[in-house]
C-alpha cells in the first residue's frame, strides 16, 4: 500500500447506470479490500438497486488504493465508489498477501502510519468472524453484537470467558420487563406427546415448548421485498389502474403444446406480441406526461417468481423476432439465469410490456399490478376445463368440454381507454383460439 | 477407616462377598496356593478352600464358560483373566454368549470378570493392552474401570451383585501405588461418573489409570480444570459428562486404550451430538496411538498418554 497511498494514477470505479431508470445503487458487499490487488474486469464489488442485485466489474488492474463508499450505502448513479491506483505492482508488500516481506516491501510493511494501522485491521477482521458455538448460542440469547466484545483467545478469539465478563460488566440487552400475572388461569391443556428432539441441549429438554412460533416484533423484510414493495405502491398511486377480463378457448394451444412439449406460456406470449403490434397503444411506456408508443417492437418483460425471496422481471427485447420454441428457450433462459442471480442490468430494464403467469400454482383470475412506466401488464391464469356452449358453422349449439383460460390484463387509464383494452384482449383471445395464426 | 491399596480393596471386595454369601467363588489361572500373578486372592485358598477358589486350566474360553453355566444355575462367579490381554481367547463366550442368554433366553448371567489391564511396566504387546472398547460395542455387557482404592472395592461389589456380566477393568499400574481410605464392611458404588476435582474452565475426562495422570498434569495450571472421572464405561454417565462440558465448554479426553474407536471417542460423539452448542473450543483427544504397545520403557513411554502430554493438551485449550 505504499505505492498506492502515494500513487498518482487513479482508476474510479463509479455506481453503474443500471438501465435507464436507476437513479441509485446501494453497495452490499466488497470483494476486495483497500490494498487487494485487481484485475480488470474482477468483481470489485456487490450492489443493489430495486431492480437487480448485481456484481461490479473494475474497470482497470491495479492495486485497491481507497475505498469510498461503505457497505450498506445509497449513492446516485455515476459516483465515485473506490479508486484504483494503476501504477502499483502485483506482489507488491501488502497486508493481504502473506508470505511477503522482502528488500523495500518489508520496509514499506514496518513503516509507520497508515500501513500499520491497515495490517492490524486486516488480522482483526479475519480473526473476528469466527466464533465457537457456545459464544454464537450466547450472542443470540442475550442479543449481543460480538464485535463490541474484546478476544482475548487466540488471535484475538471472542471466547466464552469474555462473553461472560462482557455480560457480567453490564453489557447486552436490557433485561426484559418482568412478567405480569395475571389471576387469570387458563385450563390446562391436554398433554401433548411431542417426540424428544434429539439434539436438543440438554437442560432445554424440561423447558416447556413456546405456545406459538411467532417471533415478537416480526423479520425486517429483505431489500428486494423494499423494493417490490415500494414499486408495487407507486404504481397503485400513479397509474389509473383498470383490470379487464376476457376468456379463452385454449384447445388449439393445448394441441400444440401437446405436440410440442412446450408450456402455455411461449405460445400465449407469442400471440400476445403479434396482438400487441396490431395495438401499440399498450406497446408503450408512460412517464413525465409522454405516452411513448413502440409500434414495430416488443420488448416483452416476463415475471419470474425467486420463491420467497420476491420476483424480479426480466425483459426480452425485440420479442417479435422470437418463434415460439426460441421465446420457449429465452423464458426458460431467463428464469434460470434470473434465479441464480446472474441478469445484467439492461435485462430487467426497458420493457414495453409484461406477462405475469401465476397460473401454474392453480389460480384462475387476478388483477395485477402495472410494471411502471408501462402502461399494460397481462396476467395468464390456470387453464382449466369448462362446459362451454359452442357453435357450429350452421348456427347449432352445443355444450363440450373445452379447456379455458381467463385472460386479465391491468392498464393504466391514463394512457388509452377501455373500449382499447377490451378490443386488444378480444383479439388475443381470437389469436388464441385459430392457433396456428400463419 | 483402614488406608489400602487398589489391590488390596479389590481382595477386600471380594472377601466381603465370599463371607457373606457363598454363592460366590472364584476361577482363574494360579489364583489358588500361588495367590493370583498378582497375589490378588493371596491366601484366599486357605479361608475359602479349593471349591470356592478353583485353580484353573491355560484355557480363558474354559474358564469365562464355566462361569456362564455356572451363574445361568444360580452361582455368582468371579472369573479371573490373569492379564487383560487373554480374554481374547475367551471372547466369543464374552461376547456372544454372556452378553446375548438375557436376550435369547431371558436367563440371568450373574458373572463378573476381572480384567488386569493397562500399560506403564515394561510388559510388552500382550501384557499391556487396554480391550474395555471391545467389548463396549458388545451389547449386554456392563464395563466398570475404577481409578482409586475406595471405588475399586464399591464397583466390585455392585459387580458381584448385578444380574448382568460385569467386566472388571483393574488398573495393574495402580494395584500398589494407589492407597486411599475404604470403608470397612460391604457397600456398593453406582455405575455413575464421579467428579475426581472440581473445576470451571475446562474439563478433562478420563478414567482407570488416566485420572491420576489427568489430575497430576492439571494441578498447577493457570485455569480452573474440572477432572471427570467415568468409573463405568457401559453404561455410560453421559448425564454427568454433559453437566460437566455445559459448565466449562471446553473438553480434553484421555484415553490410555490405542485411540481407534475408544471409550474416549464415543465420549467426543455424545459431546459433539448433545452439547455443540456449548462448546467453546475443539473437543480434544489424548490418547495411545494405533500401535501395539513396545517393550522398551523410552518407546512405551513415548506411546502412553504422560503427565505433559496432557497438560499441553489442557495447556492449548484453555488458551484457545
Amino acid at each position: 500500500m505504499s505505492s498506492s497511498s502515494t500513487s498518482t494514477h487513479h482508476v474510479d470505479v463509479t455506481m453503474p447506470q443500471m438501465g435507464v431508470s436507476v437513479a441509485e445503487g446501494t453497495v452490499v458487499e466488497w470483494k476486495k479490500q483497500v490494498g487487494d490487488w485487481v484485475e480488470a474486469d474482477e468483481i470489485i464489488c456487490s450492489i443493489s438497486t430495486d431492480k437487480i442485485d448485481t456484481d461490479v466489474e473494475s474497470p482497470a488492474t491495479g492495486r485497491v488504493a481507497e475505498i469510498i463508499v461503505a457497505v450498506g450505502d445509497t449513492v446516485d448513479v455515476g459516483v465515485v465508489m473506490a479508486k484504483i491506483a494503476t501504477d502499483a505492482r502485483p506482489g507488491e508488500a501488502h497486508a493481504s498477501e502473506n508470505g511477503v516481506g522482502t528488500g523495500e516491501a518489508a520496509a514499506a510493511l514496518e513503516a509507520p502510519g497508515e500501513a500499520g494501522e491497515l495490517i492490524g485491521d486486516a488480522t482483526d477482521k479475519s480473526q473476528a468472524k469466527r466464533y465457537s458455538p457456545v459464544v454464537m448460542r450466547m450472542a443470540a440469547e442475550h442479543n449481543l453484537d460480538l464485535s463490541q466484545i474484546e478476544g482475548s483467545g487466540r488471535g484475538g478469539r471472542v471466547s466464552k470467558k469474555d462473553v461472560l465478563a462482557f455480560l457480567e460488566n453490564g453489557g447486552g440487552a436490557e433485561e426484559p420487563p418482568m412478567h405480569i400475572e395475571s389471576p387469570y388461569r387458563p385450563d390446562e391443556p391436554a398433554i401433548k406427546r411431542k417426540p424428544k428432539p434429539r439434539l436438543q441441549r440438554v437442560e432445554e429438554v424440561a423447558k416447556p415448548e413456546p405456545e406459538t412460533d411467532v417471533v415478537a416484533g416480526g423479520q425486517p423484510l429483505s431489500r428486494m421485498r423494499q423494493a417490490i414493495g415500494s414499486r408495487m405502491v407507486e404504481s397503485l398511486q400513479t397509474a389509473a389502474t383498470c383490470t379487464t377480463i376476457a376468456e379463452a378457448d385454449m384447445s388449439r394451444i393445448e394441441a400444440a403444446r401437446a405436440a410440442s412439449k412446450l408450456s402455455y406460456l411461449p405460445f400465449q406470449a407469442r400471440a400476445t406480441i403479434e396482438t400487441l403490434l396490431e395495438f401499440p397503444q399498450l406497446n408503450a411506456t408512460l412517464e413525465d406526461g409522454r405516452h411513448t408508443v413502440y409500434s414495430d417492437a416488443v420488448h416483452l418483460g416476463i415475471a419470474v417468481s425467486l420463491g420467497s425471496g420476491g420476483l424480479i422481471v426480466p425483459v426480452i427485447r425485440d420479442a417479435q423476432d422470437l418463434s415460439v420454441e426460441g421465446l420457449a428457450k429465452r423464458i426458460k433462459d431467463i428464469a434460470v439465469r434470473a434465479r441464480a442471480n446472474q441478469l445484467t442490468p439492461d435485462e430487467v430494464s426497458g420493457g414495453t410490456f409484461t406477462i405475469t403467469n401465476p397460473g401454474g400454482y392453480g389460480s384462475i383470475m387476478a388483477t395485477p399490478v402495472i410494471n411502471l412506466p408501462q402502461v399494460g401488464i397481462l396476467d395468464t391464469e390456470a387453464v382449466v376445463k369448462r362446459p362451454v356452449v359452442i357453435t357450429d358453422e350452421l348456427g347449432n349449439d352445443s355444450i363440450a368440454i373445452r379447456s379455458m383460460t381467463y385472460l386479465c390484463m391491468s392498464w393504466d387509464h391514463r394512457a388509452l381507454d377501455g373500449a382499447y383494452a377490451a378490443q386488444f384482449l378480444s383479439a388475443l383471445r381470437k389469436k388464441l383460439e385459430a392457433w396456428p395464426t400463419i | 477407616m483402614p488406608t489400602m491399596t487398589y489391590l488390596q480393596a479389590i481382595s477386600d471386595a471380594m472377601r466381603e462377598e465370599m463371607r457373606a454369601d457363598e454363592r460366590v467363588f472364584l476361577m482363574g489361572e494360579d489364583i489358588g496356593t500361588f495367590g493370583g500373578a498378582f497375589k490378588v486372592t493371596d491366601g484366599f485358598i486357605d479361608e475359602f478352600g479349593p471349591k470356592r477358589v478353583m485353580d484353573t486350566p491355560l484355557a480363558e474360553s474354559a474358564i469365562i464358560g464355566c462361569a456362564i453355566g455356572s451363574a445361568v444355575e444360580g452361582l455368582r462367579p468371579i472369573a479371573e483373566m490373569q492379564f487383560s490381554d487373554f480374554v481374547s481367547c475367551g471372547f466369543d463366550q464374552l461376547v456372544n454368549v454372556a452378553g446375548k442368554t438375557y436376550y435369547r433366553m431371558g436367563l440371568s448371567v450373574n458373572i463378573t470378570v476381572r480384567l488386569p489391564s493397562g500399560g506403564g511396566f515394561s510388559g510388552g504387546p500382550y501384557h499391556s493392552q487396554n480391550p474395555e472398547a471391545w467389548f463396549m460395542h458388545a451389547p449386554g455387557l456392563k464395563i466398570v474401570a475404577p481409578s482409586t482404592a475406595e471405588d475399586a472395592k464399591g464397583l466390585l461389589i455392585s459387580a458381584v451383585r448385578d444380574p448382568n456380566p460385569v467386566l472388571f477393568m483393574e488398573h495393574k499400574h495402580l494395584y500398589r501405588r494407589v492407597k486411599g481410605d475404604v470403608p470397612t464392611g460391604a457397600y456398593e458404588t453406582p455405575f455413575t461418573a464421579r467428579i475426581a476435582r472440581e473445576g470451571t474452565d475446562l474439563t478433562v475426562i478420563a478414567y482407570g489409570a488416566m485420572v491420576h495422570t489427568a489430575l497430576e498434569a492439571t494441578a498447577d495450571l493457570d485455569g480452573s480444570v474440572e477432572v471427570l472421572d467415568l468409573r463405568s464405561l457401559v453404561p455410560l454417565d453421559e448425564e454427568a459428562i454433559l453437566k460437566s462440558v455445559r459448565k466449562t465448554s471446553k473438553v480434553v479426553i484421555v484415553d490410555e486404550a490405542n485411540q481407534m474407536c475408544a471409550a474416549g471417542a464415543q465420549v467426543a460423539a455424545i459431546i459433539a451430538e448433545r452439547a455443540f452448542e456449548d462448546l467453546d473450543g475443539p473437543v480434544v483427544r489424548v490418547a495411545t496411538p494405533d500401535v501395539p504397545i513396545p517393550f522398551s520403557p523410552t518407546l512405551e513411554q513415548s506411546v502412553l498418554p504422560q503427565v505433559d502430554d496432557v497438560r499441553e493438551a489442557c495447556r492449548e485449550l484453555l488458551e484457545y
